[in-house]
């Protein structure tokens, strides 16, 4: 039979399990997005274009992913490379029509910290 | 999307453990060699009391090698969740993957080392040969932080970080060793005897430590936070004077056992070192552990001085905590519902009016459970009052509305069923896991505070309440660090903080009065019950911003 301190103990132990449980926290946000040619050189329609990033930290390029998120949610992965400087990103994106799009992306960075993003952008007629 | 969640979790929790475990093995060298003073011809301590020692040393060793294989797991899910397959080569090639294999072997050595070392503790050869192992496994963490990744200042901010790192983890590992010490003296005689000698002699050590931690973190901070308002308006900032207050707060229990130390070596009768200090121990334990804790958390945010643009003004962040008329009507489900496309869409994103007033009720009557607990436990201290003593009850009341409001398009009141949202939606899961707590936290504490004082089951509460405390607190880091995100985080991490406060009254107040220091026992009780009633206040008071 068990006794009582022995279902004291099980019942903290579940406890702490479900309180550990509850820790299921979101990735952590380490590298960010510092700059990008966006913002100096809009994406033009119909032309493919590349997209330059730049992030705060270091950044694992194999290890990384970003997609194209068009109208109704729907995600087309991109060619990725690393850029000149450290912390940079080469997206290399098709030729699009005008509308709204985003890039999702997911940076693994030096430190090994996952960051996961969006950045807005509008393709002009 | 629900493995990725629960590999981002352990992820998490393995960069706390490793930082406990390295402390842990760490403040255990230093306790052994510079406390117990293991490396003179006749150790300072009895041989129990250094077999103690190297136990706890070893099980950190152990623990760090687990929770960097663990995160070497953890991460490798998360990599083939993200890119679609698993990248070992890419991966192994890293510079954090290699640093962590070196890492996790040196902790196994060490962990091997302590083994030999516990057959002869007294052998200054043994503690030599860990002390050899430790050096490169400090030294490694350099290359597993924050500046390893940073264009400026690398070299500097990596050995900076160490340093931060190890004097952390001298003081932190010192208290664990203080209280494992102190439950072997309650059954060794001998042991006893050398307890106020151990709690003089950590003092000096106690006192290096937290100087070097401090000025290593001032530098740090200067580096990663930069301003003032990066303090309190950025994640990163917000940690860190996280980080500060618990620090003050256990700085506060650290003196008491200091001053203690102290007056036993100007009069070795006085008793406060026996009949207080281990109970002080205790709490300063709690505190340092949850400090540990949000260390790690600290270690994935981006640094302040990096988003200027997305810091908040104090203004803003007061605005949250402002009192405001707390709204104790809820939008329909259906209006609800509605507004969910547009909210979640990443292209054609709407605000939903009714998302954020849906969330602003469940916080506000949240708060009024938390204030009319409170007041109840407040009563529960008048002489007399024993009805009082039901107040853990509302957690119960608190359970149920969660469970009908916390999700809205799982069942019952939304069309996705039972299993289905629970086992297919990391957060729904979180959200049941987390009413089933509330729920078992009322049941309980109820039970402690009513069927006598038992033995453990009145410990569950405050333990439980210090680990809540520590996941509001770690929790507060979001995937998109913008300001309306930490401005929404910034009340959770105060209300973290305050659970933590919360956990050590109710401990102290248990453990006190077991002591017979009524009194004492008395005001800690009450700092618990007063940060209860803040809780509830910030609950009552929140109000999302529109996002």
């Amino acid at each position: 039979m068990r006794t009582r301190r022995e279902s004291v103990r099980r019942l903290a132990g579940l406890l702490l399990t479900l309180a550990i449980a509850l820790g299921a926290a979101p990735a952590g946000a380490h590298a960010i997005v510092t700059g990008s040619s966006l913002e100096r050189q809009p994406v033009r329609a119909h032309v493919a274009t590349t997209v330059l990033l730049s992030f705060n930290s270091g950044i694992e390029v194999g290890l990384s992913r970003v997609d194209l998120v068009r109208k109704g949610d729907r995600q087309q992965p991109l060619p990725i490379g690393a850029g000149k400087r450290p912390g940079e990103l080469r997206v290399s994106l098709p030729p699009l029509d005008p509308g709204d799009y985003a890039l999702k992306f997911r940076i693994f960075a030096a430190d090994g910290h996952f960051t996961e993003d969006v950045l807005r952008f509008r393709v002009a007629e | 999307m629900f493995v990725q969640g629960v590999a981002n979790f352990l992820d998490d929790l393995m960069g706390g453990l490793q930082l406990a475990g390295l402390c842990v093995l760490i403040g255990g060298l230093a306790w052994g060699l510079g406390v117990l003073q293991a490396w003179r011809d006749a150790p300072g301590a009895p041989l129990a009391a250094l077999r103690r020692c190297i136990v706890v040393l070893r099980a950190g060793a152990w623990l760090l090698a687990a929770a960097q294989a663990l995160k070497f797991l953890a991460k490798l899910a998360v990599l083939a969740a993200t890119l679609g397959e698993v990248p070992l080569a890419r991966y192994a090639a890293t510079v954090q993957f290699q640093a962590g294999v070196v890492r996790l072997v040196l902790a196994v050595a060490v962990a091997l080392a302590a083994s030999r070392l516990a057959a002869a503790p007294a052998s200054r050869r043994r503690w030599a040969l860990i002390l050899v192992l430790a050096a490169p496994l400090a030294a490694s963490g350099a290359w597993l932080v924050h500046a390893v990744g940073r264009f400026d200042s690398r070299a500097l901010l990596m050995t900076l970080t160490v340093v931060h790192q190890l004097a952390a983890a001298v003081w932190v590992g010192a208290v664990i060793q203080l209280f494992a010490l102190w439950r072997l003296a309650l059954v060794d005689p001998e042991v006893r005897r050398l307890w106020p000698v151990v709690v003089a002699r950590f003092s000096p050590l106690g006192v290096a430590s937290v100087s070097v931690l401090a000025a290593s973190g001032i530098v740090l901070a200067w580096y990663y936070v930069g301003s003032w308002e990066g303090m309190l308006g950025t994640g990163y900032g917000s940690l860190a004077t996280a980080k500060v207050l618990l620090l003050a707060l256990t700085l506060g229990f650290a003196g008491l056992n200091f001053r203690a130390g102290r007056r036993w070596l100007r009069d070795p009768g006085a008793a406060t070192v026996v009949t207080r200090v281990p109970y002080y121990i205790e709490a300063e334990a709690l505190l340092l552990a949850s400090i540990v804790f949000v260390a790690a958390t600290l270690s994935s945010q981006p640094p302040a001085v990096d988003i200027p643009a997305l810091t908040a003004s104090l203004a803003e962040v007061l605005d949250m905590f402002a009192p405001k008329a707390p709204r104790l009507t809820s939008p329909t489900h259906e209006a609800l519902l509605a507004g969910e496309a547009g909210r979640l869409a990443v292209i054609g994103r709407v605000p939903s009016s009714a998302a954020t007033e849906w969330s602003d009720y469940n916080h506000n009557v949240a708060g009024v459970f938390l204030l009319g607990m409170g007041v109840i436990a407040l009563a529960s201290y008048v002489r007399g009052w024993t009805w009082a003593r039901y107040w853990p009850a509302g957690f119960v009341g608190l359970a149920i509305f969660l469970f009908f409001r916390s999700d809205a398009e799982s069942w019952p009141l939304g069309p996705i069923g039972f299993w289905q949202s629970t086992l297919g939606n990391g957060e729904v899961l979180q959200h049941r896991l987390a009413t089933l707590l509330a729920f078992a936290l009322g049941i309980v504490e109820m039970r402690a505070r009513t069927t006598g004082t038992g033995e453990r089951l009145p410990y569950v509460f405050p333990v439980l309440c210090a680990l809540g405390g520590v996941l509001l607190v770690t929790h507060a880091h979001v995937p998109f660090e913008i300001k309306t995100d930490y401005l929404i985080q910034s009340t959770h991490l105060v209300m973290g903080l305050l659970a933590v406060v919360m956990a050590t009254g109710r401990w102290l107040e248990l453990r006190l009065g077991h002591a017979g220091a009524t009194t004492q026992s008395r005001a800690a009780g009450l700092v618990a019950v007063g940060a209860m009633l803040m809780i509830g206040a910030v609950l009552l008071f929140y109000r999302e911003p529109l996002y």
